[in-house]
């Protein structure tokens, strides 16, 4: 289990007088846990609509699972993120073996790419690209390439000489 | 003249190969690729030193693998490259991406378990195991018979040096 | 009698006085005199590894046969192992010693022919203590440092003990290869030996 796990989160206002029957809003979301998820439907659902936490309820809150968790897959997530200087919108994409793995990836990647925080990325979504011809990034494309094989030119045994700080021989890199 | 015209010819193209200057072999470096099909041997964690094949390669870090020996399996799951080494085992023509009932049968028919036994890998990696298991008694035994086996090779060596 | 209370009239009244021994004393310890504290703790019977069977060859870790190989004949009390080397093997004679600081090997003799007599007799308590000779201080040992001490005799009682204890053990090791020489020889721990990683 990774980091990250999706929710389906149903919510609403609450019922009044004038409006017994109001309308339900959905949304999946990607958190830690289900308190995090349910924070962030509020936080979401109050940006969109007039409707807080203290005026709404959750109506039901389920985890999805996904469905082949065993097939690589390639993933189009749709992100909007602040950065220092303004907003963006971006498109990015990543192989992964699950959406939330995808997802979880993607906020490792914007970390260390523009170090950027959780608090500063929205997900707007996220789809399986099923036709390679749809992919559009290159470092994706490549990975995609018929007969795909590559050496490991230069590997670092890390259990050899672990602790060690002097060795009398140099490393071997070729296993 | 035709010496005149060597001598431009190698002045404009000065790494153009002549036949004079001796033909050097080059042939491609014989890395093990990573590629659908290679078979990996497990170094550490929990599937230590079981082997599974690549069915699929998510990155250029991470495979899928899968290892359906009947004894020691390997689960389908993603593991980093750096987990794993290459071993000169290919299943050969692996599609991407195969199921498990297909891997499956791939791997008996190319008789990876025979061909992984058989190499000098696998019986090493056996033999350091089995050294590693001996208990106190059974090193010590390990050591005195070295030293007798020693003591006739150095025996049987003087003998032939002391009669050159 | 004497130690009745008397009474006494006075002008308006009468009072009774407590005889002087029934009166409070004048005296009274200014510091609470410190009561010991009641242990309420006791000793726990000491409880061997499962390892440590008779027979079986432990390595000794501590005091002067550190390193040495040598045979548990019998759990003590208190965690307390009876070992002997046997003497003749590595000079390890019968001798207690502390069942912590000890590897246990997996490797085991058969100590069924060894005397029980013997073996019992030198799990009575005292059998190691009695005749230790109270060491000499002052003026007399002082003197006699320069000097070369007198060599200790053994006693013939224990000379013939270690001698029917050893008789059966040495018979049974000579039978399997390479064990006298196990026995004989030393631990010890070298380069890239990992004794936390390693079988014993």
């Amino acid at each position: 289990m990774g980091r990250l796990q999706e929710y389906q989160i149903i919510g609403r206002h609450l019922p009044s007088e004038a409006n017994p029957t109001p309308k339900l809003y959905r949304m999946r979301i990607f958190a830690p846990n289900e308190v995090v998820a349910k924070s962030r439907f509020w936080y979401f659902l109050g940006k969109l609509r007039k409707i807080k936490k203290a005026n709404g309820e959750i109506v039901s809150v389920n985890q999805i699972f996904e469905k082949r968790p065993q097939k690589v897959k390639n993933f189009g997530i749709w992100i909007r993120y602040d950065s220092r200087s303004g907003t963006h919108n971006m498109y990015k994409e990543y192989r992964e073996m699950s959406r939330t793995d995808a997802v979880d990836a993607l906020y490792q990647d914007m970390a260390a790419r523009h170090r950027s925080r959780f608090r500063q990325i929205h997900i707007l979504k996220v789809i399986e690209v099923e036709k390679t011809a749809d992919i559009r990034r290159p470092y994706i494309k490549q990975l995609l390439a018929k007969n795909l094989k590559f050496p490991l030119p230069h590997r670092i045994n890390k259990t050899v000489n672990k602790g060690k700080i002097f060795s009398a021989t140099r490393p071997s890199t070729f296993f | 003249m035709q010496r005149a015209r060597e001598l431009v010819q190698r002045l404009l193209f000065p790494t153009a190969h002549t036949v004079e200057m001796g033909d050097a072999d080059i042939t491609t470096s014989a890395w093990r690729l990573v590629e659908v099909g290679r078979v990996v041997l497990f170094q550490g964690g929990e599937y230590n030193g079981r082997i599974a094949t690549i069915v699929e390669i998510i990155d250029h870090k991470r495979v899928l693998v899968d290892g359906p020996n009947k004894d020691a399996p390997v689960p389908r799951q993603s593991i980093p490259l750096a987990k794993v080494s290459l071993t000169p085992i290919v299943i050969p023509k692996l599609p991407r991406a195969a199921g498990r009932g297909f891997v499956a049968a791939q791997w008996e028919k190319n008789e990876v378990d025979k061909k992984w036994a058989e190499g000098t890998w696998s019986k090493k990696r056996e033999a350091f195991q089995k050294r590693k298991q001996l208990n106190d008694f059974e090193r010590f035994k390990v050591m005195k018979l070295r030293k007798q086996a020693r003591f006739e090779v150095r025996k049987s060596l003087a003998k032939v040096r002391s009669a050159a | 009698m004497a130690d009745q209370s008397s009474t006494k009239k006075f002008a308006k009244g009468e009072r009774t006085i407590p005889h002087h021994s029934q009166k409070a004393s004048k005296y009274y310890p200014a510091v609470d005199v410190a009561a010991p504290k009641k242990a309420r703790k006791s000793i726990r019977p000491a409880k061997v590894r499962p390892s440590l069977t008779p027979g079986t060859v432990v390595i000794l870790l501590a005091g002067r046969f550190r390193g040495k190989r040598v045979i548990v004949l019998k759990h003590l009390e208190q965690g307390v192992l009876l070992v002997t080397g046997p003497f003749k093997v590595n000079g390890v004679p019968l001798r207690r010693v502390n069942a912590r600081y000890v590897i246990a090997t997996s490797t085991k003799v058969d100590i069924a022919g060894v005397d029980d007599s013997v073996v019992k007799k030198a799990s009575e308590a005292g059998y190691f203590t009695k005749d230790k000779a109270s060491k000499k201080t002052g003026e007399d040992a002082f003197f006699k440092q320069g000097e070369a001490p007198e060599k200790k005799e053994t006693s013939k009682d224990r000379v013939a003990d270690q001698k029917a204890v050893d008789k059966a053990l040495l018979a049974t090791i000579k039978k399997e290869a390479h064990l006298v020489d196990y026995l004989s020889s030393t631990f010890s721990l070298r380069k890239s030996d990992r004794p936390h990683a390693m079988v014993f």
